[in-house]
């Protein structure tokens, strides 16, 4: 068994930014638990439901086995830009 | 009965259906007992629990159905509304009050 490297608020980032078009992601965290605040405007029109699966997706594998708990506020940019999530 | 087929049972047959781990007098996560706690606050005393920690069929059978990772994950009338996190933005606007104080449509 190889050893998997640690999960870190980075490697989150990295994998949400690539995954999603993102014009904000900021991931903080423990290692155990992670909050994140992604601004997207993937998310127009999205329900929350609908946000959040896009976020699991672009996570894939990872949300399944690395990562146990993440909390997520996501937005659409004319939502942040008018002050949500702040 | 398919995990599937049982899940889709649950979910229709009672309004307020809370997939968690562990149970509403002991939840055995954070997230639970957030959930729990939330579902007490909007007046919601009485609801269909299920502890996926019990069943790892069912555990991994939720999250396909719903498309959705992880737990917890509350049900309203057949309906996936969402988990920890959309429970209590929902609750913080007020619309998860509203969603269960509606009569399920005739």
């Amino acid at each position: 068994m190889h050893d998997t490297p640690p999960v870190t608020p980075e490697s989150i980032r990295a994998s949400l930014a690539e995954g999603l078009h993102c014009d904000v992601v900021e991931v903080r965290g423990d290692g155990h638990h992670f909050e994140a605040l992604i601004v997207s405007r993937e998310f127009d029109g999205l329900n929350r439901v609908r946000r959040h699966q896009l976020v699991y997706a672009a996570l894939g594998d990872r949300m399944r086995q690395e990562i146990h708990a993440l909390s997520m506020r996501t937005l659409s940019p004319a939502e942040w830009a008018a002050g949500q999530g702040r | 009965m398919s995990i599937q087929d049982k899940i889709r049972e649950q979910v229709k047959g009672h309004r307020v259906v809370l997939y968690m781990k562990g149970t509403p007098q002991f939840p055995q996560c954070g997230f639970s007992a957030t959930a729990t706690e939330i579902l007490k606050r909007c007046g919601v005393d009485e609801f269909f629990s299920v502890n996926v920690l019990a069943d790892p069929d069912l555990r991994q059978g939720i999250k396909e159905y719903a498309n959705w990772p992880t737990v917890p994950q509350l049900y309203v009338d057949g309906e996936f509304v969402g988990g920890c996190d959309i429970m209590r933005e929902m609750y913080q606007s007020g619309e998860l009050q509203q969603v269960l104080g509606a009569k399920k449509p005739a």
